[in-house]
């Protein structure tokens, strides 16, 4: 997935500038000036063009293009496809497998969202305490969020093959019962993936929570122990009300990260046992370059691509991004 | 923020720590501790970079790396310091319809990603992968970019410009110097995911001269069986440069991140 650790995307701007500015100008006797900088006038267009061009060239482009082949029966070659109207769209909410896909999708998202934000959490308060080698401990957490999805995925298929080191370690440690086919097994496959996941992704909550917990204002903890709070007290009272802002972020690209998940899922299940692990990622990637339906593959993607978007502004909406 | 803490609380804080730590750490040393077993790591290692067309793999690599951190650089400063810094109608509007790639699953380009790169006869061109890995990821380091350029104070700017200073020699020889964490963060983020990016080589770079590190370890993989030790030492040295360069960051990175991230 890609991640997307901040969504402070509302203009300073707006409103919320330095009223006391203009104010603390006239009182020394000035008239109220208006700011000089900011005419960028044309040129300021020169200096957003080329981000433009990259992002409209293959985003929109791509999304628009997308469309028109979402309306087609069509094999990606033949040079005269058949436009066939909404006919994709009305196909996909008969497709049992879509329904499948997306009910993994969000059991998957779910699991992550909440293993990743508590265990996150959770470090970020206990490692903030006195710890001997804080450090090391900070980066074999975060390591395993720098590394490439599919290196990730081709060692999680040997770990947790059925003779692999996962099973051995718990047998080492007598826990026989736990052992399992893991990816093998359909009832354990999506689980895998997101036990790959959150190995993956828990120490980017971790860092992001680390650097909010750092910010609480250290008075507030004071004024509760004098006030007799104890631990537990202080971390739900204060804490977590606090980190408001990073719970919302994390939720929302917790969610924009399922949605995205593609690499570990198609290189360890490859969807599979059966479609035990399909989402809707591997099951458009299927359509459009396994079985040449790239009509239906666009229009799963354009499905794909309009749950994102909704989800993130009904997500941005509910959290009030943009209005502190 | 726990207040005075006794040895015994200091060693609860430890073990749960460490309990917490390990399950992380388990596959990290197993993957090492898998490529040096079978034959052994001189021989494991030794036989990824000579059986395997390593070094071509690695200088491909490079160059994409090199190209993407190149180009995303150069687009997110400049339309980093116009949405921060300069005043223009349509500021927030074409801000935000950027921002709507940070949304975007890039598979669900696929499709037109294919038709396009075949219409510009761009198969076998480093170009079909180092555009839209750039397109995809300028949306998310412009939002940092813009968020850390913000911070910069206005008078910086005007004072530029008062000493006669245009807008763009106020970008290199001012903000770019005020810089250097956001920039570590663009670069470290544009690296990872040129470096560890899988399947545009994969589908757009069908040439073997042109394949990238990410498949090396497919050479230890057949249907007869795969030689699971030199699998490992591959991802290992797959890895290496990634791990390296985010310890020698370490410091930079996080600011960057979390100046970013957090208000």
């Amino acid at each position: 997935m890609t991640m997307s650790p901040t969504l402070d995307t509302s203009d300073p701007e707006d409103g919320t500038g330095t009223p006391g500015d203009s104010r603390a100008r006239r009182g020394h006797g000035h008239p109220p000036t208006r700011r000089p900088k900011r005419r960028g006038g044309r040129t300021a267009y020169l200096y957003v063009l080329p981000a433009l061009i990259l992002v409209v060239g293959v985003v929109y482009l791509g999304i628009g293009y997308n469309g028109w082949v979402s309306t087609l029966d069509w094999n990606g070659i033949d040079p005269n496809p058949e436009s066939v109207g909404f006919d994709n769209y009305v196909k996909i909410f008969s497709d049992s497998i879509f329904w499948d896909s997306l009910s993994h999708v969000a059991i998957f998202g779910v699991i992550v969202i909440l293993v990743q934000m508590a265990l996150g959490l959770a470090m970020a308060l206990i490692f903030s305490g006195p710890i001997f080698g804080r450090n090391i401990y900070k980066i074999i957490v975060f390591v395993p969020v720098i590394l490439s999805p599919a290196a990730v995925s081709i060692a999680f298929r040997q770990l947790l093959s059925p003779d692999g080191q996962v099973n051995e370690a718990l047998r080492f440690i007598g826990l026989d019962v736990l052992t399992n086919a893991w990816i093998a097994d359909p009832k354990t496959a999506l689980i895998a993936l997101a036990v790959i996941n959150i190995w993956q992704w828990t120490g980017f909550s971790f860092i992001l929570y680390q650097a909010s917990v750092s910010q609480i204002d250290q008075n507030l903890y004071e004024a509760a122990q004098i006030d007799g709070a104890g631990t537990w007290r202080i971390i739900r009272s204060i804490v977590i009300p606090q980190l408001k802002g990073t719970h919302a972020t994390l939720a929302l690209t917790g969610v924009i990260g399922a949605l995205k998940t593609f690499d570990i899922v198609f290189l360890v299940t490859g969807g599979g046992p059966g479609r035990s692990t399909e989402f809707l990622t591997t099951y458009i990637y299927k359509q459009a370059v396994q079985q040449f339906n790239s009509g239906y593959a666009a229009a799963l993607a354009m499905v794909l691509l309009v749950l994102a978007l909704t989800l993130t502004a009904f997500q941005m909406r509910a959290y009030r991004f943009g209005e502190d | 923020m726990f207040g005075r803490v006794s040895l015994r609380q200091r060693l609860v804080y430890q073990v749960v720590a460490t309990v917490l730590v390990i399950p992380f750490l388990f596959p990290l040393v197993a993957i090492v501790a898998i490529s040096f077993s079978g034959q052994g790591p001189l021989a494991n290692y030794t036989a990824v970079i000579t059986q395997t067309p390593f070094f071509t793999f690695l200088l491909n690599s490079a160059v994409i790396s090199a190209g993407t951190i190149a180009l995303i650089y150069a687009v997110t400063m400049l339309a980093g310091f116009a949405f921060a810094k300069l005043k223009f109608t349509g500021r927030k509007l074409l801000f935000n319809a950027i921002l709507v790639g940070l949304v975007l699953p890039s598979i669900a380009l696929m499709v037109p990603m294919f038709i396009i790169v075949r219409q510009l006869g761009l198969f076998n061109n480093f170009l079909a992968v180092i555009l839209p890995l750039s397109a995809v990821t300028v949306p998310l380091t412009l939002l940092l970019a813009r968020n850390y350029l913000n911070g910069i104070p206005d008078e910086v700017i005007e004072a530029a410009k008062i000493d006669g200073a245009t807008s763009f020699g106020t970008l290199v020889r001012i903000v770019i110097p005020l810089s250097r964490p956001i920039t570590a963060v663009i670069i470290v983020w544009a690296f990872l995911q040129a470096w560890n990016e899988f399947f545009l080589p994969l589908l757009f770079l069908q040439d073997q001269n042109l394949q990238v590190l990410t498949q090396v370890p497919q050479f230890f993989t057949s249907t007869y069986g795969s030689d699971v030790p030199k699998i490992f030492a591959a991802l290992v040295l797959v890895c290496l440069p990634i791990v390296i360069t985010y310890l020698l960051l370490q410091k930079f990175f996080e600011k960057g991140l979390t100046a970013g991230a957090v208000k």
